[in-house]
């Protein structure tokens, strides 16, 4: 077992934290999925409004790889598809029976789980959609069933706040986390099981296989920042990652054969009515997560998933494919008297600049810019958070300048889109989208 | 607060397109701005942003120039007060001082915010707040009597040429306070430079009293006679090491007291806002040059570059070497942006500022040379110390 402690990297403290107890949220009246919340895919939809569903029915495929299908996680009707701007699909909305129908996957008998190919096993994740739980690394892409990678890192514990608990998701459920853990090990002979945070869990799944500890700030448990800091050669840059609630939903899909519909999911956030780790369904409204009634007086917004990378929603919106967490914090849209020099006990920040410094309590954060774009001015402060030792600020120059390759050279692909840089910028701008979208612009030119 | 803002409410539409004073737009954003930080929501991801701003950042290095500023203003009084023969107390000598200093101040101010808002309204850009301190540093390197009108050049061409023709705030290469300076150092030597610039002496049409000298120390140790050391040349002129620190001499408005600039200093550490490296680099620079030299003269006799004959930890507080490695050379934006690049750079500033002052008796002062110097070499010292970094890097394309 491994140690790493990473030095890089940073953790406001955010107040809201949700507490370990898990809460069971009732049944939803309608579920959604959300393509645009998917990286990269071109959805194309396999069915239309008014079609009757199953869980498990085929809702959406990707058009570059039409084998990559995602299902319906629930029975019923689809009751709306909901299209954005240049017809992106923002939602398909499924209005649940009280009685839902599942759709049932050949699995493999007991007796044959050892024999199985790898073709087998991958044929049942596609089939079962499932595989889309698998992503591949640099680019955080829907992982290619065809390529055979060089390792796949299971993430066990975000750190990202306020991602759900691994004490919390695996208690009880250590079965279908193993056995997902071997249908893992059949896909690629290298599956490293990268563990940030809870020490207790340390032991309790020791003996398993390759595993390390990561402790430190955030984004010690992403998985881009992990293989970083563990690579020891180039030909280990496109390993796969999978976050460790997923593998438990492999178990659960080998056990049972259907769908999994159950997700741990955290509320967070100082906005939060009740802070806490909620057992709730697959594409459940926002609406529901958020306690059902109005929140307080402030205006708040709805982040799917976490702070730093999260997607904006609204509580008529779902939750997404990949994110198990909701956090509501105040818009911050309101103007500051004389912000600047405010001595700022309050004020949550990486420099030492406010007396905020010297406070241990946590902070009410909010989605205020808190200052005007300006042009860098060098302060190397991105450099100095950077978690995988880009050098940010000059990164984002030599991309301004279309120098690609030099960027490339920097360590671009590198990058875990961890969202630091463009949280500690003095000057406010946007480094991780002109990183991300030029990391996807070079990632469509190579596909 | 609420009357404030309605105020801003009353007069904004004369500053919006169409109004009479459109043009003047970038200035009522800037003012409005410092009053009340707009509001400014994230649009998509990284929900959440650092409270420190660029704002702040700068206001930050105003206030570390603050004791500096207020000793200069002191000082300068007080110096013209002993040149005519007086012995000013504290409040006299400020009002004396003021009544030189303010007026620089204000046509720095002036000028510069003239340039700055005909770029801004020209570009369409926001007025940047790095001009706050540009305004603040230029009046403060300058000597006490400069005509107020070299101050509007200098200003002029230290944003224009040193700035803006770069495209402002952040692209700019050199320090465009600095930039000015230089400017006014080679255009008007005759006001920058000798023993007669330092005091400004009441306009009573005399010189000095012949008792107290007018002379900075580093204009003084050049002039010492074959077989003197300087370090006798100064302490005849009454220039103890004690003096030096606490700034109590003629000179540049904001540059001699290094205590009063230590106290900036360590408020911009603590902040963050500057980088030690670059501050301990030029310390470390100034005291790996003088001390050899300084050794080898003792053991020499050091007829010719004499100036290494005073104890090195002088070279500190003598001249503008705190005051620049402190405010100038800790600039972000022409300093360079790698670690090891910042110490470099600052240790060479401070290994060229002691090396100008021994060698070259044409520049007593070599901390402005340095630094622009440097300034330009920030870029290729950063290109190598990248290069050398990434060739550790495990590729990924």
């Amino acid at each position: 077992m491994n140690a790493i402690h990473l030095k890089k990297g940073f953790s406001p403290r955010i107040a809201g934290t949700p507490g370990r107890r898990l809460q069971k949220l009732e049944k939803p009246r309608h579920v959604g999925m959300v393509p645009k919340q998917i990286p990269f895919i071109k959805p194309r939809l396999l069915v239309k409004e008014g079609d009757a569903v199953r869980i498990g029915t085929p809702l959406f495929e990707d058009k570059r790889n039409p084998r990559i299908r995602f299902l319906s996680p629930g029975g019923g009707t689809v009751t709306r598809i909901a299209f954005g701007p240049r017809r992106v699909i923002e939602a398909v909305v499924i209005t649940l029976d009280d009685e839902e129908f599942s759709e049932s996957f050949d699995k493999p008998a007991t007796d044959q789980l050892a024999t199985a190919s790898r073709a087998e096993w991958v044929e049942l994740l596609l089939a079962g959609g499932m595989w889309p739980f698998l992503r591949s690394l640099p680019f955080m892409d829907l992982a290619d069933p065809d390529f055979i990678p060089p390792a796949i890192i299971v993430r066990l514990g975000d750190d990202e706040p306020f991602a759900p608990d691994p004490v919390v998701y695996l208690e009880g459920r250590e079965d279908d986390f193993s056995s997902g853990m071997d249908l893992l090990g059949r896909l690629c002979e290298r599956v490293i099981l990268n563990l940030t945070g809870d020490d207790s869990l340390k032991s309790q799944l020791s003996g398993q296989m390759e595993m390390r500890c990561f402790s430190g700030p955030y984004p010690s448990g992403n998985p881009a920042v992990q293989l970083y800091r563990t690579k020891k050669g180039a030909d280990e840059n496109r390993a796969w990652f999978i976050d460790g609630q997923a593998v438990i939903l492999l178990g659960q899909f080998l056990r049972t054969g259907r769908y999994p519909l159950e997700r741990i999911v955290t509320v967070g956030g100082s906005l939060a009515p009740e802070a806490g780790h909620l057992l709730a369904r697959a594409g459940v409204p926002l609406r529901m997560l958020a306690g059902g009634g109005p929140l307080k007086k402030t205006a708040a917004r709805y982040i799917v998933g976490g702070f730093f990378t999260g997607f904006s929603g609204s509580e008529d919106s779902y939750l997404s494919f990949y994110q198990n967490a909701l956090n509501l914090i105040d818009d911050g849209d309101r103007e500051e008297p004389f912000a600047f020099i405010r001595p700022g006990a309050d004020k949550p920040s990486y420099s030492t600049a406010f007396l905020s410094a010297l406070r241990k309590k946590p902070f009410p954060m909010d989605c205020s810019q808190h200052g005007e774009q300006r042009a860098c001015v060098n302060c190397g402060t991105c450099a100095r958070i950077c978690p995988v030792d880009i050098l940010p600020q000059f990164t984002m120059k030599c991309l301004v300048a279309d120098e690609v390759e030099e960027a490339l050279a920097h360590g671009l692909l590198d990058c875990a889109e961890c969202g630091l840089c463009t949280y500690a910028c003095p000057s406010k701008i946007e480094l991780c989208e002109v990183l991300r979208s030029a990391k996807a612009q070079y990632y469509k030119e190579i596909a | 607060m609420k009357i404030l803002k309605q105020l801003f409410n009353a007069t904004r539409s004369h500053f919006e397109t169409g109004g009479k004073l459109a043009k003047l737009h970038p200035l009522f954003d800037a003012i409005e701005t410092v009053a009340f930080a707009p509001a400014l929501p994230t649009r998509a991801d990284t929900h959440v942003r650092d409270s420190l701003d660029l704002k702040r950042f700068m206001t930050f290095v105003i206030i570390a120039l603050l004791p500096p500023f207020f000793y200069g203003i002191y000082n300068t009084g007080y110096q013209a007060g002993v040149a005519s023969g007086q012995t000013p107390g504290i409040i006299a000598a400020s009002l004396a001082g003021a009544w030189v200093v303010l007026p620089m101040l204000m046509v720095s101010y002036g000028v510069g915010l003239f340039w700055e808002i005909l770029f801004a309204s020209v570009r369409g850009h926001k007025i940047s707040e790095g001009f706050l301190v540009t305004g603040l540093l230029f009046p403060m390197t300058l000597p006490p009597t400069i005509p107020l009108w070299q101050v509007a050049v200098g200003i002029s061409f230290g944003v224009v040429i040193g700035k803006e023709i770069f495209g402002g705030t952040g692209r700019n290469i050199l320090n465009p306070a600095l930039t000015g300076r230089a400017f006014l150092f080679f255009a008007y030597p005759v006001n920058m430079s000798g023993d007669r610039v330092w005091t400004a002496v009441q306009q009573t049409g005399q010189q000095a009293v012949d008792a107290v000298t007018a002379a900075t120390p580093l204009a003084l140790s050049p002039l010492a006679a074959s077989g003197e050391t300087v370090t006798r040349i100064l302490a005849d002129a009454g220039y103890t090491f004690q003096r030096l620190f606490v700034g109590n001499l003629p000179g540049s408005v904001g540059e001699t007291s290094t205590l009063m600039i230590l106290a900036g200093a360590i408020f911009l550490l603590v902040t963050g806002v500057a980088n030690y490296r670059i501050m301990l680099g030029g310390v470390l620079g100034v005291l790996a040059v003088a001390y050899p030299g300084y050794l080898l003269n003792l053991s020499s006799g050091g007829e010719t570059a004499r100036l290494f004959s005073v104890h090195p930890a002088w070279h500190l507080v003598m001249g503008s070497f705190a005051f620049g490695i402190v405010y100038m050379a800790t600039d972000p934006v022409s300093a360079p942006g790698m670690n090891l690049s910042r110490w470099i750079y600052g240790f060479i500033i401070g290994a060229l500022t002691v090396m100008i002052r021994v060698f070259n008796p044409a520049y007593p002062e070599g901390t402005m040379l340095a630094i622009l110097f440097m300034n330009i070499f920030a870029p290729l010292i950063d290109h190598f110390v990248i290069k050398a970094r990434l060739s550790k890097r495990v590729p990924n394309v």
